[in-house]
């Protein structure tokens, strides 16, 4: 945007804020227009406190679609109250890894327990009871059904149980009673529970899926490129949300492309390489090695 | 440093699929043998066949990478016993009239005929992103015209024409709707064999009251081949009865899958099928592309009708398609969107149609039974070999510019 | 044209609907004019043929009663339609194209008949019971088969469908032609079904048995329609079943199985048409001939019947009453011979169905006449929008259609 426009106008809930030559203009001053507040890019955060091990994917196969060797082999943990960041380039097996542990993709081979639960190609359901959330990496074709209204989608994880539905017959008024609470919890703009989650902006869709995520009390946290397409204001949102679930004693999985992120926010980092975990670094690690770990290098792990 | 590679073994061992085309291939064996020109006058060559056949097919059923090739192989087997001993049955006088294979072939492309054109428009349709279900609708009143246009013209071609236009008339509407007013394209193509089936009925009250279409109309001709007329065998099948509109179909055929695979139009076509957006950007008339494609699409549909009235019946009647439009359809799909494939797809069940009557013979009754042998083996045949059949990615979606 | 701002949002939406049909009639008059026959003194006779003038107060004498009676045979027609026309919606609303709807019909009229014809010592209220649930459960499990060949092998449900309809119709047809082993004992050479005894009749609450008065089939479609309308709105059911219509990858993701709802989806449509063969066979049959065999309609005008109802409830039943009253209204015995030939018009009934149909595939009339904001085909069941992603077992239209924005509104399949 800096490199290309003459001129910016920064729009928030429905007004301009003003309009600024490029040459005024820095990253930050933006940001705090964009927000309406100083944004900070940095993530802040205390240090870990991790304790045992919460999710553990001991030699873990997956195919892909067309039926090809996408993880082979993969083996890793997270523990509670970490967060560990899985970095690699796209079509490394991260989507086929997380589907699995996420109970979407049978793995061929392997192991995936949550919290001393089995779930290896259980099930979506398995996965969800024993624990497991997950922030889809696509929320337009995965995350959300968009035609549905903003209660609706909000109930993807509970409707089956009560108070949403008794004996397979819905409760509209639990549904609204759900929406209300955590469209306000979770500061999400742009409807009403009757709207359909299409007509929101994408990062309030995003905190749509966090929203809906983090409300089913999960043991592990997988968010796979939560912030890909967001704004700077919903980035921050989504970065503080993963950070307070981690010091609220929580596991997260992180899984990003883009090593700012990896780097800030992470408290290990794993390396995914062709299907297999290949290097972990601390979130200190410098960029250059981080790049060549991701691209089938070999630095010495630490 | 000398590394001892493992030799590789001298003769491979063959993979499940290859050991379950071989069961295929003995299943297909069973079922012939008690047929001309084998005409074996005893089942038992051919239980053994199709038992060691069903065998295989339960061994390869358990490689669960082969189901549907297993399932297919344990039918096929299994099918061909009663089939044998059903033949054996009967007298071979009436067997070899059944399976008279120069009459099945000529008659199986009567019916493949029709299917032909419409599922070649299809295709043209949905390659370029819109679905047509008006298909049955376009060669209705390519039926309706064709006649009206060789009997008010007195001249087949010109009938062939008017039939032509009729269905591009239809196409061009379907067309406007689809994507000018980005309609849903289901419903404005059921919309069209509605106001088809009413139109046509409408116009033939309207023009030819009770007494039907005229006797004599100059109807598209039948196509008589040099040299091959003189063969036997041959000359029954293709050489002489074989019409004008089926041989144009058949080489239209190779022409669309030419098209559509190996010219820079056919090429754009099908991105703009998949990804409009995409091919706008680099400067692809999305909008004009998908009007000649669904008028082309009409134009064929309507010259499969035209076959119909003009060339084989030689009269109209009230919603004369009886659902051919939909068969193609199956046949579009079947064939995943490629000509060769719809192609399989409309000989698979025109031949079998052309048995089915001819099985009629064996018992009047079970005749009637046979009737929904096509649509049987259509039926097997997808589940058992297409499976799953991805469309062209933006079928059915309007494309609204940015 | 643009409505002044007076006009209500309700009367607005209630606009769209009526303006089409007006549109649709306007044409169809149209073609009538240019072919020479006036109409007005058509769509005059028409109306009177449907007999809806019953309900005008100031009907009287012999025309009432005529009327009466032909009200009750456009209810009769309807309350098929409207089974059928739910055996296409529900599938829509879960992104299956069933146009198997006549098929499904023809297996349940096959059940219908036997059971009915069958059992005679059986309680008779007992007896219509058995019949009519036979029908629907066999219409259900002919549905289900093209539900499973897409949940296991990925057969397209239109292939699957189209060629069950074909082979349920030759197969019904053997069954009752000469000598076939289903055909009446009492035939003598017509390929006909026995016929039902008295007692195995639904009872005919308005007007004279013996013309054919309404029996009360009519509220068993209605009671489909309430049925249909829970479960699609108030059940976990037609909560997993519009997911999986709108978004099956995002379904799965949430744990909905979506190979069983469609099953399942087929199932209950299969259900629904079974229904309606029943309603037919015990309300007005009483036989099946292989002529009703291969001359129904009733399945395939399902299909235009719940694309014109928009896939709802509410909206089927209306565009299934239109159906039967244009069907009735235009039926050779109740038109006037001297208007119009008795012929031509059951040939516009399918022309004006035709233009409805093609006017409501978009929102030309909502968009351009009425001047409403275009539909975001968000929130109300958009056939296309849902079909586009169920037809689409990979992820190529989803994305598609993710990319295209949401303005496309109602209109993508993947066929």
């Amino acid at each position: 945007m800096l490199t290309i426009a003459d001129r910016v106008t920064v729009l928030r809930r429905g007004r301009s804020m003003g309009t600024v030559p490029r040459s005024g203009a820095t990253e930050q001053s933006l940001a705090r227009m964009v927000v309406g507040r100083d944004v900070i890019f940095r993530v802040e955060k205390q240090s870990a406190k991790p304790a045992g091990p919460i999710l553990t994917v001991e030699d873990l196969r997956v195919l892909d679609d067309r039926g090809l060797d996408a993880v082979r082999g993969a083996t890793l943990t997270v523990r509670a109250g970490e967060i560990v960041a899985l970095a690699g380039v796209d079509g490394n097996g991260q989507s086929e890894l997380v589907q699995a542990i996420t109970g979407i993709r049978p793995p061929v081979g392997g192991r995936i327990e949550v919290d001393g639960v089995d779930v290896t190609g259980r099930g979506v359901r398995a996965a969800g009871t024993a624990g497991i959330a997950h922030i889809a990496e696509d929320r337009h074709r995965i995350g959300l059904v968009l035609p549905f209204t903003l209660a609706e989608n909000l109930a993807l994880r509970r409707y089956r149980a009560a108070p949403l539905s008794r004996f397979g017959w819905l409760n509209p008024k639990a549904f609204f009673t759900l929406a209300k609470r955590l469209l306000g919890a979770f500061d999400v703009r742009g409807g009403d529970p009757g709207t359909p989650a299409a007509a929101l902006s994408g990062g309030n869709q995003q905190k749509l899926c966090i929203a809906r995520e983090i409300d089913s009390d999960p043991k592990l946290l997988v968010a796979h490129q939560p912030t890909r397409g967001l704004d700077v204001g919903a980035i921050e949102f989504v970065h503080s949300q993963l950070i307070e679930q981690r010091d609220a004693g929580k596991g997260v999985l992180l899984v990003s492309l883009e090593s700012e992120e990896v780097r800030s926010l992470a408290d290990r980092i794993l390396v995914i390489y062709e299907g297999r975990i290949v290097a972990e670094f601390p979130p200190d690690a410098s960029e250059e090695e981080l790049g060549i770990a991701m691209t089938g290098g070999t630095v010495a792990a630490a | 440093m000398t590394t001892v590679t493992k030799q590789p073994p001298r003769v491979a061992a063959p993979t499940t699929k290859q050991i379950g085309i071989v069961a295929v291939v003995l299943a297909a064996i069973a079922w012939v043998l008690t047929l001309p020109p084998i005409m074996a006058r005893t089942p038992v060559p051919s239980i053994v066949l199709g038992v060691t056949a069903a065998v295989i097919g339960v061994a390869v059923l358990r490689d669960s990478n082969h189901r549907r090739l297993g399932g297919v192989t344990v039918a096929i087997g299994l099918i061909a016993i009663p089939l044998a001993i059903a033949m054996t049955n009967q007298t071979s006088a009436n067997v070899r009239e059944v399976f008279t294979w120069s009459a099945v072939v000529a008659s199986g492309l009567t019916f493949a005929t029709p299917l032909i054109w419409a599922a070649l428009g299809g295709i043209i349709s949905e390659r370029s992103g819109v679905v047509n279900v008006g298909l049955e609708g376009m060669m209705l009143v390519g039926c309706y015209f064709g006649i009206f246009g060789a009997d008010v013209c007195s001249s087949w071609v010109l009938g062939m024409l008017i039939g032509m236009a009729s269905g591009g008339l239809l196409g061009l509407l379907h067309a406007y709707f689809s994507i000018h007013l980005r309609a849903n394209q289901v419903v404005s193509g059921v919309a069209i064999n509605l106001l088809a089936t009413g139109i046509t009925g409408y116009l033939f009250v309207a023009h030819y009251g009770d007494n039907g279409t005229p006797g004599t109309l100059p109807q598209v001709p039948n196509v008589t081949l040099p040299v091959i007329d003189h063969i036997t065998f041959l000359d029954d099948a293709v050489g002489r009865q074989t019409n004008l509109l089926t041989w144009v179909g058949l080489l239209l055929v190779p022409v669309v899958w030419w098209y559509l695979f190996r010219t820079r139009a056919g090429l754009r076509l099908r991105a703009i099928g998949e990804q409009p957006r995409a091919a706008s950007t680099v400067g692809l008339k999305v909008v004009a592309t998908r009007y000649g494609a669904v008028v082309t699409s009409g134009m064929l549909a309507a010259l499969g009708g035209v076959y119909l009235s003009d060339g084989f019946d030689g009269s109209f009647n009230f919603d004369m398609t009886d659902g051919r439009g939909f068969i193609a359809l199956a046949a579009v799909i079947f064939g995943k969107w490629n000509p060769f494939g719809a192609l399989a797809a409309t000989i698979l069940f025109g031949f079998s149609t052309a048995l089915a009557y001819r099985l009629q013979t064996f018992s009047q009754t079970l005749g009637t039974l046979f009737q929904a042998l096509p649509y049987v083996l259509t039926l097997i045949a997808v589940a058992g070999l297409i499976g799953r059949s991805r469309p062209p990615a933006a079928s059915g979606i309007p494309y609204v510019k940015e | 044209m643009k409505l002044p701002p007076s006009v209500s949002r309700t009367g607005r939406a209630l606009l769209v609907p009526l303006t089409t049909v007006v549109i649709a009639f306007v044409v169809a008059g149209l073609v009538m004019g240019l072919t020479g026959t006036n109409p007005f003194k058509t769509y005059v006779s028409i109306f009177d043929g449907t007999g809806l003038n019953w309900l005008f107060p100031w009907v009287g004498g012999q025309t009432r009663t005529i009327a009466s009676q032909d009200l009750q045979q456009t209810l009769v027609a309807t309350a098929p339609l409207i089974l059928t026309g739910l055996a296409v919606a529900f599938a829509f609303r879960a992104g299956l194209f069933n146009i198997g709807a006549q098929g499904q019909y023809t297996v349940g009229s096959v059940l219908a008949i036997w059971v009915g014809t069958s059992f005679t010592h059986m309680n008779p209220v007992l007896h219509i019971v058995a019949s009519i649930v036979a029908a629907a459960l066999i219409g259900g499990a002919w549905a289900a088969l093209a539900g499973w060949l897409k949940a296991v092998v990925g057969t397209h449900e239109v292939i699957s469908t189209i060629m069950l309809n074909w082979i349920a119709i030759w197969v019904a047809t053997y069954l009752f032609q000469e000598n076939g082993p289903l055909q009446g004992k009492q035939a003598l050479g017509n390929p006909v079904s026995n016929t039902l005894p008295n007692n195995v009749h639904l009872p005919v609450f308005w007007g004279n048995p013996a013309l054919q008065g309404l029996d009360v089939g009519i509220f068993i479609g209605l009671a489909a329609a309430v049925v249909f309308w829970a479960i699609m709105n108030r059940s976990t059911l037609g909560y997993e079943v519009r997911a999986v219509g709108h978004n099956p990858d995002a379904a799965r993701g949430a744990g909905i199985n979506v190979a069983r709802n469609y099953v399942v989806t087929m199932a209950i449509c299969g259900a629904f048409a079974g229904l309606a063969s029943s309603v037919d066979v015990l309300g007005w049959q009483f036989q099946v001939s292989t002529a009703d065999i291969s001359g129904s309609q009733v399945g395939f005008l399902g299909i235009a019947v719940a694309l014109l109802g928009r896939n709802t409830a509410i909206g089927t039943v209306a565009a299934a009453l239109l159906f039967g009253a244009l069907e009735t209204g235009t039926a050779a015995d109740n038109i006037n011979a001297s208007v119009i030939n008795p012929e031509l018009a059951p040939q516009l009934t399918l022309i004006i169905e035709g233009l409805v149909v093609l006017l409501v595939s978009t929102d030309l009339i909502a968009v351009r006449l009425l001047g409403l904001p275009r539909r975001l085909g968000l929130g109300r069941p958009e056939p296309g929008a849902d079909l586009a992603q169920a037809l689409e077992p990979d992820d190529a239209a989803a994305q598609a259609a993710a990319v295209e924005g949401f303005d496309a509104g109602p209109a993508t399949t993947g066929l």
